[in-house]
């Protein structure tokens, strides 16, 4: 897609840029189920540990309910998802190596196969590219007056989650660290690609959502 | 005094209950929560067994990340063993640690704890307003399915996306076509059945969530639409008649050779030779364009073509059965044709010389013993066909070859003078009356008032007219007889002697290399157009 305005392509409408925006994060979403081991049930068994339970972005406050959602205004929620987005670069990319490292050991008890960690690096890739597109559109908006001209972070926010994998650790990896990380991924890919939705359902007037 | 009074009440309880069989409240378990719009939801429990007592049931929940418990806020509006959480007690993408606890009298029992994420258990109502109606895109109908999404969903504002389902079918059915309609409140059905009521339901489903209940049964009457039908019919039944006729008028057209593929015609019979009947009983006509053309068969107007290609047949008729039925017929008939004498000669016409029964064959091998008087000389073999003036009969033409014949030949066929009173008998005769050839000869002059001279051709026996015999069949009459008698002259061409050489052919003759079709010479013209015969 060439949104600069290149030489002899036509540029792309802020339609098409969502367009392409929610099937970027529809695909998102596909890949981060795929990693979930555990089917979708709604009703896990509870584990002691979940209550103490965090995801690693639980300090990026994320409306939970529609009320909240619709009270923010589009700058608010743009912001909320590009932080959402970056937030995920690191700990996945972490995640790639350490899964590799165990593939390189030659563990007969790793549960993630090659298949598995190559769709870790995927799920970095286009996340990556999710938030790459969403800044495009956020510029787009600007240009058309739709967004006000706050400042939307583009440095993704590595200082907070400097050792974010390490987060997911408790007192060494297991299995389950992982299993809460694919959890909270397929978590937060959900809640981007909500926001996107109502995004783009208030903003552009004649969609029919 | 009051702690007795305690002790006796319980153990009185205990007793009286394991009297009865009362105890403490099974264990419930949760069976299912429900959002409808991603907003509210609702948790439903099955409970145990309630121990013969009045069991009570609490709900108890504590949220992801947070040491609160809470119990439930509404147990009513979900029905019995239901809590409902409205909206403000609802967080979605928010761990939910829900448990049930049932109490009685005897003890509490708590179930299970499970753990709901309200994002996943969205299950919305149907669809509403499910209207139904018949469109025509260029003349062909179809059906348009427009439908609402449940009231309680907000999508309007993207909080909650839908996809949507829908199937049809006739009444008389029972198997749904099920069409997937995406995110779209609109489909279009194409492949419509003319006639009948039609039934449609539609669902929906969430991202990531259940699919709901079927919308009620909404109903449409296709009308008929036969006339589509019938103009496609109209079409093909146009297209197979042009065909039909196309192949008839091959068939038409190539007819004659499909009959001969299929129906090859039979050869008819081609008998060579002078049919005697046909002077009995033929018209003037046939007998001339007999006479004309001896060799060929008279020729019906029905002939064509075809028959040139037929072989002649050779048919040949013992003579006594012949003679016999001639001279049975000849007392009577008036005709002055060719007639065979019964008994003393025979229509040899076209044999051979050494075949005849009644010639004399000096030189093929036979005795002499029939010499008559009339002295007949060596170099003479001329045969005389001795024309009865009174009689009706002609002798027998013979034939011999005269010494024109090639030398070569072994054998030498003469000429042989024979008498009509002669009664010729030819034991000796090289070949067995039974076999006759079919041979021909020629009239060359007339000796006397009634003595016509023949010309004999000789026949395939070994007798091979001359090769300067070519052409010419066609005699001259020279007068009429008396007596409806026929005398034929044989010009002779300049240079021959004796007339023996014959260039002519008779009419009745017909030889290997004696052709008939070709024009005839000056001087010699056909016999039906000499003269008129007397009608018979």
């Amino acid at each position: 897609m060439c949104a600069y305005g290149q030489a002899g392509c036509p540029l792309p409408t802020l339609a098409d840029l969502f367009e392409r925006v929610m099937q970027q994060s529809s695909r998102m979403h596909g890949i981060s189920s795929d990693l979930q081991s555990q089917p979708d049930h709604y009703l896990f068994p509870s584990r002691n540990m979940l209550r103490k339970w965090k995801c690693h972005t639980h300090n990026i406050l994320t409306p939970g309910d529609k009320q909240n959602a619709k009270s923010l205004d589009r700058e608010q929620l743009t912001e909320v998802i590009v932080r959402l987005l970056g937030a995920w670069g690191d700990p996945l990319s972490q995640l790639h190596q350490s899964m590799r490292q165990d593939q390189n050991r030659n563990k007969n008890r790793e549960r993630f196969s090659h298949f598995s960690s190559n769709k870790v690096l995927e799920m970095s890739d286009v996340m990556q590219e999710l938030r790459d597109g969403v800044l495009k559109m956020a510029e787009k908006m600007k240009l058309q007056g739709v967004l006000s001209n706050a400042v939307v972070p583009v440095q993704p926010e590595r200082a907070l989650h400097s050792s974010t994998f390490a987060f997911y650790k408790r007192g060494g990896l297991r299995s389950l660290d992982r299993n809460d990380l694919l959890y909270c991924l397929r978590r937060d890919s959900d809640k981007v690609k909500n926001y996107l939705r109502i995004l783009q359902c208030t903003t552009l007037p004649g969609l029919d959502c | 005094m009051r702690n007795v009074l305690e002790l006796t009440w319980l153990l009185l309880l205990v007793v009286t209950s394991h009297a009865k069989g009362l105890s403490p409240p099974g264990k419930p378990t949760l069976t299912s929560c429900r959002s409808p719009e991603k907003e509210t939801f609702t948790c439903w429990w099955q409970p145990g067994s309630d121990g013969g007592l009045p069991t009570t049931y609490a709900l108890y929940y504590g949220k992801e990340s947070s040491d609160f418990v809470y119990e439930c806020p509404d147990y009513f509006t979900g029905g019995e063993n239901s809590c409902f959480f409205n909206k403000n007690n609802t967080s979605i993408w928010v761990n939910y640690n829900i448990t049930v606890v049932a109490t009685n009298r005897l003890g509490s029992n708590f179930s299970d704890p499970v753990d709901v994420d309200v994002v996943y258990i969205v299950q919305p109502n149907p669809p509403e307003n499910v209207s139904l109606s018949i469109m025509e895109d260029k003349g062909w109908p179809f059906l348009r399915v427009t439908w609402a999404p449940p009231r309680k969903a907000d999508t309007r504002s993207g909080w909650i996306t839908l996809i949507y389902e829908l199937r049809i079918r006739s009444e008389g059915e029972n198997e749904w076509e099920t069409h997937v309609a995406g995110q779209q409140k609109l489909f279009n059905i194409f492949s419509l059945r003319s006639g009948g009521l039609n039934l449609v339901q539609v669902r929906c489903k969430p991202d990531h969530g259940f699919w709901s209940e079927w919308s009620s049964t909404s109903q449409i009457r296709f009308p008929d639409y036969f006339h589509r039908e019938k103009s496609a019919w109209i079409v093909i039944t146009a297209v197979c008649a042009l065909i039909f006729l196309i192949i008839t008028w091959l068939l038409h057209m190539n007819s004659r050779s499909l009959k001969h593929c299929l129906l090859p015609p039979v050869p008819g019979p081609k008998i060579k030779g002078f049919d005697q009947q046909l002077l009995k009983k033929g018209k003037s006509e046939d007998i001339f364009s007999a006479l004309a053309m001896s060799e060929f068969p008279p020729m019906s107007s029905s002939s064509n073509r075809d028959d040139l290609l037929v072989e002649y047949l050779e048919v040949h008729i013992p003579e006594e059965l012949e003679a016999m039925l001639e001279a049975s017929k000849d007392l009577d008939s008036a005709d002055g044709g060719f007639k065979s004498e019964s008994s003393t000669s025979d229509s040899d016409s076209g044999r051979g010389s050494c075949d005849s029964r009644t010639l004399l064959m000096e030189k093929c091998g036979r005795p002499k013993e029939h010499e008559d008087s009339t002295g007949e000389a060596e170099p003479e073999d001329w045969e005389v066909a001795r024309v009865d003036a009174g009689g009706r009969t002609w002798p027998s033409v013979f034939t011999g070859p005269s010494h024109l014949l090639r030398p070569s030949e072994g054998q030498v066929c003469k000429q042989i003078k024979a008498r009509s009173d002669v009664n010729i008998s030819a034991p000796g005769h090289k070949q067995s009356p039974a076999r006759w050839s079919v041979e021909y000869v020629g009239v060359q002059t007339v000796v006397e008032d009634d003595v016509v001279l023949l010309q004999p051709w000789s026949g395939r026996d070994g007798c091979p007219p001359p090769p300067t015999f070519h052409e010419r069949d066609y005699s001259q009459v020279k007068r009429v007889g008396s007596d409806d008698t026929l005398l034929l002259l044989q010009k002779l061409p300049a240079g021959t002697a004796d007339g023996r050489e014959g260039r002519s052919c008779d009419t009745s003759q017909k030889s290997a290399t004696c052709m008939h079709s070709t024009a005839p010479m000056s001087g010699y013209i056909d016999t039906a157009a000499v003269f008129p015969m007397a009608t018979y």
